[in-house]
Parts: structure tokens; sequence; C-alpha cells
């Protein structure tokens, strides 16, 4: 790739955001100290770290969503006083939040235009609303008049995004965007962000996967434990394992499951006849100790099929049998039911589906499990404890202690909790919707790790992903979805990182 | 590779003691309803010796048992992002039925109080229903209960005042140990209990779970729509209780018995610390808030304030411990 801005003679006018011994402190606890650097007008600046390195409270200071508890920033050579987000997008720096920010009641086309709704008289003008979301929508699939609460996880982060692309901002700041986009929205967003560059546009673009950065990022700055740790004004010139280095500050090596084939197997579990809101699958077998991966475009219904066998999406028809040689019973028509027959499910939405914020780590971990931890309805300290501190550390969760409540946490670590809600409750089939997540390059090797070993003691596992990179190196099988059913299936050496990307239509 | 700035070797020691007392300045906000308690109670007194005598604090702790009681109930809808406004006129409601079960029925008193009680509870229950399965707004659900069940009692009585009720069931309201009073220990016995089921039970975490992120907590497995429906029901029993207790302490149920409970029964939790937004409070806020009003209510009836002044004053006490509360939430959490 080129780098348009190559080093020779700048002005400090070249610099379009400066931030100065920037620090954030938490209560007691540092989440940012003294912070220095300097983003060049019209390039994409790269911000890396590990999970709780500090990446989105720094964007979240930049962006006035808080205020710095020391530093200064500094906006086209001008220091910024006490800033909001509405100042700050006034001024043309725009945030992309690493969560979905979604008012649920409004339309998709309402989110898309919060705040920057087109006036009339002082009035909304409604009529440009719609034509000017619907032109923004155009290509997506996503409907401007649904409820924005009616959206599945993409959908949303999409509308945050198109927003913040097409709010004529000079300052775009996307905190992990591309987390669970397909290949396609990627090449999408990317291709939109080029083009904004060329005009001029300057971006701090946060993301976990380094291939990510190297096509796209012109420099990049490392963050660790909430300080300045490196970074390059030369992406060109750099690897994905110095990349990796650079964020861990020591090698990485690379996690890759040995895969074997289960066909002659006798299946751990048999589904068949599924028939729901956009899935049809006639049949599919689970073989214990199987790791599986389903892909396929959004809708294509691979996320659909994980929420109809978890009883989250009701079925119109659909049964199930367990190997241990119980009789052919319904798909679990509730959460609830489906835990009790030993399947448990990590939800893509961390924030609106996975976590309870306001609660506790421990809390949460046990949260699924509390009828194994409690004797007739008491809670027993001892055991839950023992439960929660074995996954908080089995997830290697970064935080003081698990009493602290998960809205604290950063991204990554919040995700780490919902996983460890769901391991915890020792399910026999795992469904993982995107369980890395917003997870750092280091942890997503122990997380594929932790259900490669999980998937030793006999359990089958379903991995749901869009990273093919992740699929590749987790699972035995792969199940494509195209239009609401399994459509091929790879297993063996035919699973490759090219093979699952090139049959992404283009 | 070359490194776009060198980081700094000072660390924000500066930071670190702003932080220090901002923690403190957040543990006085945090605990302001037991500070403001204390402030208020040591100015009464000064204004008046009575407020410390023995007799007073005896009448400070009955007057809260039934707005404690209530303040309890309607707390529990609160931890799950709920409400129930019905809770004061369902107290006044069932006591009713439980009185006159014993006088126009000819049931034993005993039987009679456990009927009003349990049609408390079912009312309780009837609400968590209509939220749950049928999806009514809770606020309007009760809203509507309430007048419903003010225009009952008003129909039961006929707009008269029973009076009439068995020396068996004043007995509670009016008996004394040594002295004192035994209203207060059900409140207790109440608190401890709720206190107990809150924090000690398998139900309620759920609770706060289901308070904190509904959505989420169905995907935990856990059944939102028998939490809530639980919540209320046990909401209603313990209004039914409270209903028992002042007819028996007043010994009289009048045509509005309750009413007047209403803003003070949800002030108090909300005072206390429990979130409308559900998920967050605890047993021992409630009692914080419950004392708090209590004592301003008896305060400025002691130090004998213009009874025109009275609302305001009071009103403008608990603004003040409102404001601190929303203070706090908005800068220390
Ligand atoms: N509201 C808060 N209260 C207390 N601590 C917080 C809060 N928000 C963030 N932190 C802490 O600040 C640190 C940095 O968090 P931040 O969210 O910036 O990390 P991040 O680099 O974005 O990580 P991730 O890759 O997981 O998103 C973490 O240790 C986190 O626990
Ligand atoms: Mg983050």
């Amino acid at each position: 790739m080129t780098v348009p801005m190559t080093a020779g003679s700048q002005a400090a006018g070249d610099y379009v955001l400066k931030v100065e011994k920037l620090g954030k402190v938490y209560g007691g606890a540092i989440a940012l100290r003294d912070v220095s650097l300097a983003i060049r007008r019209g390039t994409i600046h790269g911000l890396l770290g590990e999970n709780g390195a500090g990446k989105s409270t720094l964007v979240g200071l930049i962006s006035g969503q808080r205020q710095p508890s020391s530093g200064t920033i500094y906006l086209n050579d001008v220091p910024l006083a006490h800033s909001d987000v509405q100042k700050m997008e006034e001024a043309g720096v725009f945030l992309v939040t690493q969560e979905p920010m979604i008012i649920d009641h409004l339309s998709a086309a309402e989110n898309l235009m919060l705040g920057i709704w087109p006036r009339r008289f002082g009035f909304v003008n409604w009529r440009k609303l719609r034509a000017d979301a619907a032109r923004m929508l155009a290509g997506t699939g996503i409907d401007g008049a649904m409820r924005a609460g009616a959206l599945d996880a993409v959908a949303r982060r999409k509308l945050n995004i198109l927003r913040a692309m097409f709010s004529g901002g000079k300052v775009i700041i996307l905190d992990e965007p591309t987390a669970a986009l397909t290949v396609e929205d990627r090449k999408q967003l990317f291709d939109f962000m080029r083009r904004l560059k060329a005009d001029g546009v300057t971006f701090i673009f946060i993301s976990h996967y380094n291939d990510e950065i190297l096509d796209i990022c012109d420099a990049v700055s490392v963050l660790r434990d909430g300080a300045l740790a490196g970074g390059s004004e030369d992406v060109g010139s750099l690897t994905s394992a110095q990349l990796s280095e650079l964020v861990l500050g020591r090698g990485l090596v690379l996690f890759q499951r040995e895969r074997r084939s289960f066909a002659t197997d006798t299946p751990a579990v048999e589904l068949r006849d599924i028939v729901g809101p956009s899935v049809r699958v006639p049949a599919l077998d689970l073989r214990p100790g199987e790791v599986v991966g389903f892909t396929g475009l959004p809708g294509a219904g691979a996320k659909e099929l994980a929420r109809c066998i978890f009883g989250l999406t009701p079925v119109e028809s659909g049964t199930i049998r367990f190997a241990d040689g119980s009789a052919t019973q319904d798909l679990p028509t509730s959460p609830r039911d489906a835990f009790a027959s030993g399947i448990a499910f990590l939800s893509d939405d961390r924030r609106r589906d996975g976590a309870i914020g306001q609660m506790s780590i421990g809390a949460n971990i046990s949260l699924s499990s509390l009828t194994s931890v409690a004797r007739s309805g008491f809670l027993s300290k001892e055991a839950e404890l023992a439960l929660s501190q074995r996954y908080f550390d089995a997830m290697g969760i970064k935080a003081p202690s698990a009493e602290v409540a998960v809205d604290t946490l950063s991204g990554g670590n919040q995700q780490k909790v919902c996983l460890g809600r769901v391991l915890a409750t020792e399910p026999r089939v795992l469904i993982l919707d995107e369980p890395t997540r917003g997870i750092d390059v280091g942890v997503k090797q122990d997380v594929l790790r932790i259900v490669d070993e999980l998937s030793r003691t006999g359990v089958a596992v379903i991995i749901v992903s869009t990273d093919t990179d992740e699929i590749t190196r987790a699972v035995d099988r792969v199940c494509i979805f195209e239009n609401g059913t399994i459509a091929r299936e790879l297993t063996g050496s035919e699973i490759t990182n090219d093979r699952l990307r090139g049959l992404e239509p283009s | 590779m070359s490194r776009t700035m060198t980081v700094a070797a000072k660390t924000p020691s500066q930071a670190g003691a702003k932080a220090g007392s901002r923690s403190a300045l957040g543990w006085v906000l945090h605990n302001v309803v037991w500070i403001w308690l204390i402030a208020l109670v040591v100015i009464f007194g000064l204004f008046n010796q009575f407020f410390f005598t023995v007799n007073n604090m005896q009448n400070i702790m009955v007057q809260a048992t039934v707005l404690g009681m209530l303040g309890l109930a309607v707390a529990l809808p609160l931890l799950v992002a709920e409400i129930d406004l019905s809770l004061p006129a369902n107290l006044g409601f069932s006591s009713a039925i439980g009185a006159m079960a014993y006088s126009d029925w000819g049931l034993p008193w005993f039987p009679g109080m456990l009927i009003g009680v349990g049609v408390a509870t079912f009312i309780g229950f009837f609400n968590g229903l209509c939220i749950t399965k049928l999806k009514m707004v809770s606020l309007i659900q009760t809203l509507s209960m309430m007048i419903i069940l003010q225009g009952a009692l008003l129909a039961l009585t006929q707009g008269r005042t029973i009076t009439n009720l068995s020396d068996g069931y004043v007995w509670i309201g009016q008996a004394t140990i040594g002295g004192w009073p035994i209203m207060p220990f059900i409140f207790v016995v109440a608190l401890v209990g709720v206190g107990i089921l809150l924090t000690r039970t398998v139900f309620g975490r759920r609770v706060y779970a289901v308070g904190g992120n509904p959505v989420a907590s169905n995907s935990a497995g856990i059944r939102v729509d028998s939490v809530k429906i639980m919540i209320y029901t046990l909401a209603g029993f313990l209004a039914g209780i409270a209903g028992f207790l002042l007819a028996s302490w007043q010994m009289a149920i009048t045509s509005n018995q309750g009413s007047s409970y209403l803003l003070y029964a949800i002030a108090a939790p909300i005072i206390g610390g429990v979130s409308v937004f559900g998920g967050r409070g605890n047993v021992i806020g409630v009692l914080g808030g419950v004392l708090l009003l209590t004592v301003i209510q008896v305060g400025l009836a002691i130090i004998s304030v213009p009874s025109f002044y009275v609302g305001m004053i009071g009103g403008f006490m608990i603004f003040v411990a409102v404001a601190i509360d929303a203070i706090r939430v908005r800068y220390f959490s």
C-alpha cells in the first residue's frame, strides 16, 4: 500500500489533532497516563493495544464523551477546554463507539440522522431525512423504516458507522468498527474510508485485526497499560508478527487446532427438520468433541440457526436428540430449557444480550449456574466465589477483582466475562456467536485454546463467525449457510482462509 | 520503526491525590441519607428537647412501621425496573376486606385478617400477570388498579369508617413489651427477611439481574416473567400486612385508608437509593429513606411548625436529599 503523507518538512498545521500528557483516572484506577501523540491530517491512524490498554478511554476523551483527569487536547492547534460530544461533533470530530449506540424505539433512519437531522425553519425536515437515510442505506440491506431495536447487532453497528461516515466530519474515530462485519462489509468500509481520506478526512482506527491495520493504516500508535508503548509512521514496512509483538511486548504463537475427521463417530446431538423464521435445516449432526464452524452472509441462517437451537427464536418445527439414549425432543423453547438440557449460548451482542453491566464480574459469571452453587435456594458464598474465581482466572479477565462491576471493564474484558458465564454452565453443546469479538490477539489465542481443550472433554462446539482466520484455526468442519440452509460443508484440508473468503460473493 | 513519542516518566501523582479527595466526597454523598438523617435528628432535638425522649423515639418507630412495610413493597417492583402505584390502595382495600370478613361474615378475626392479606397478595399477583403476560405498562396498569381499589374501598365502606374491630385484631397495634411497642419488630422482621431474600438467595440474584438487563437475563436462562410475577405477588403480600398493621394501630379503617401514603411510600425507597431504572438498591437504603421521611414528619410536628408550612418544608427537605443523590450519580458513578 502507499503512504501518501511521507516524511518531509511538515508544518505544525499538518497535525489535525494532538494530545499532550493526557491522563484519565477512574476512582482510584489509572486508565490512561501521560499519553502524548499527534495525528497527521488526512491519514488513517491506527490505535492498537491489548484489552484494557486504554484505547476506548483515549478516544472517549478526544471525542468529548468523557473529561480528562489531566493533559490537553489540541484540535487544529487550538487547545480544547471542557468539551462534550455535541461540541466536538460541531467541530467535526465524530466517534463511533465500541458498543452500538442505538435508540431502540426510533427507526433505523432516525438513528442514522440522530443529531445531524436535516433542518428547515428550525424543524426536522422529515422528507429529506427519509430520502437521505435511504441514500445512505442503499446496498446495506437495512430497511430505514424498521424499528432499530429489531435489528441485529451487525446492522445496529452499521448504523453508527454510516452516521459518522456521512456526517461530513473532519476527524472520524472508529472504535473496533469491523468486529463481526463480513469480509464484504469490511471491504466496503475500507473503500469508503480511502475515498474520504482522499478528501482530507482524518481517521483514528481501532482494531484487533492485524491484517486490517496493515491494509489501511498509514501510522499506528500502541497503548499498553494506559501508557503509550510505541508506534510507527511507516506501517507498510511492518509484518503481522511484528505488529503483534509491538502490541503484546512479546512474540505471539498463533493457535492452530489439530483437525480431525469425526465423520464415522456416533453423533452426540442429532438436530432434525428445523424450520424457523428464515432457517430451514433438515439435518445436522454434532459429534462429541467436534468443533463446527457456522459461517455465511448476514441473514443466510448461521446466526439464526444458532439462536433457534438455544430457544431464543421460536421455531415452527425441529427436534433434538442427545446420544445419551434419551428420546427425541422438540427444540428448547427458552434459554432456560436449553441450559437445562446442556446447551449453552454466547450472544454476539454482549451489551444488550450478554452481561448485566451493573452487576459484579463474579455475579455475572455465576448467573447461569446459580442453582449449582446454591442449596435449597440459598446461595453458598464459598461455592459461588470458587466458581467465579475459577473462570475469572481462566479467562484472564483484567480487573482489580471479581467484585468490580462489569460496566467498568474494557470491551474485550466484558466479552471474557460473558464467555466465562457460558463456560461455567459446563454444557454438552456450546454455541458461540462471534466469541472473540473485541478480544485482543493474545487473548484470542487463549480463547481458541480453551475451546479446543473443552472439546477434548467431549463437548460439541459450534462457532458462528465471520472471522475466516478464526474459523480456520479453530474448527474441524465448516457449514456454509446460504438462504437459510447449509449449502456446503468443508472438512479437513478443505478449510482454508482463502477458500472461505473466496466463497463470499463479491 | 520509530516511536511517535516517548512515554513521559512522571507518574500522575497529582491525579492520584485528586482521586483521594474525590472519593472522600463520594463517600459522604454515598451515605447522604444517613448523614442527613442524623443532622435532622440533631436539629429537631435542638429546637425541642422532647425530640430526644424515649417516648418520641418509640413514636417515630411506630410511625415508620407502616411506611416502612409499604416502602419495602414499593421497592420490589422498582428493583425489576417496574412500578406498582396500587400498593397503598391495596393496603386500604385489603384491610377492609379482612375487617368485613370478621364483622359481616362472622369469621374469627384471625382468619379474617388472613383473608385480607390473601386478597392483597392476589391483587399483587394479578398485577404481575397483567404486566408480564399481557405486557401492560406497569405505570398505567397499576395506576388504574389504584383507582379501582380506592373506588372499591369507598363502595365497601359506603364512605363510613370501620371501627368495630375485635380486640384480637387490634392487639398487635397496641401491645407493648416492657413499654416498647411491638409493631416495629414486624417491620424489622420484614426488613431482614426481604434483605436475606435479595442478597442470599438465587431468587434475589435473579431479581437484580432482571432489573439490570432483562434481555440478557433471559439469555442467561432466567425466566424474567416469573421473577416479575413473584416480585409483584410479594409486594402485594407486604402491602396486605401493612394494611393489617395500620388498621390495628389506628383501630379504624377509613374510606380512603392508605391513600395518603402513596407519595411517601414511593419517595422512601428512591431516597434510599433504589433506582427507578431497576437493578440497584437494598433494604438498608429503604430503611434510611423511611426513617428520614418519618423524622421529617414527626420533627416538623414536634417543633410546632405552623401546619400551613409543614408540607412545603417537608417537601423541600426531601428535595435536598434527592438532589444530592442525583449529584452523586451524575459525578461519582
Ligand atoms: N467507567 C469506568 N470505571 C472504571 N474503570 C474504567 C471505566 N472505563 C474503563 N475503565 C478501565 O480503564 C481501562 C482502559 O479501558 P478501555 O476501555 O479504554 O480499554 P480498551 O483499550 O478500549 O480495551 P478493549 O480492547 O478491550 O476495548 C480498563 O482497565 C478499564 O477497566
Ligand atoms: Mg475498547
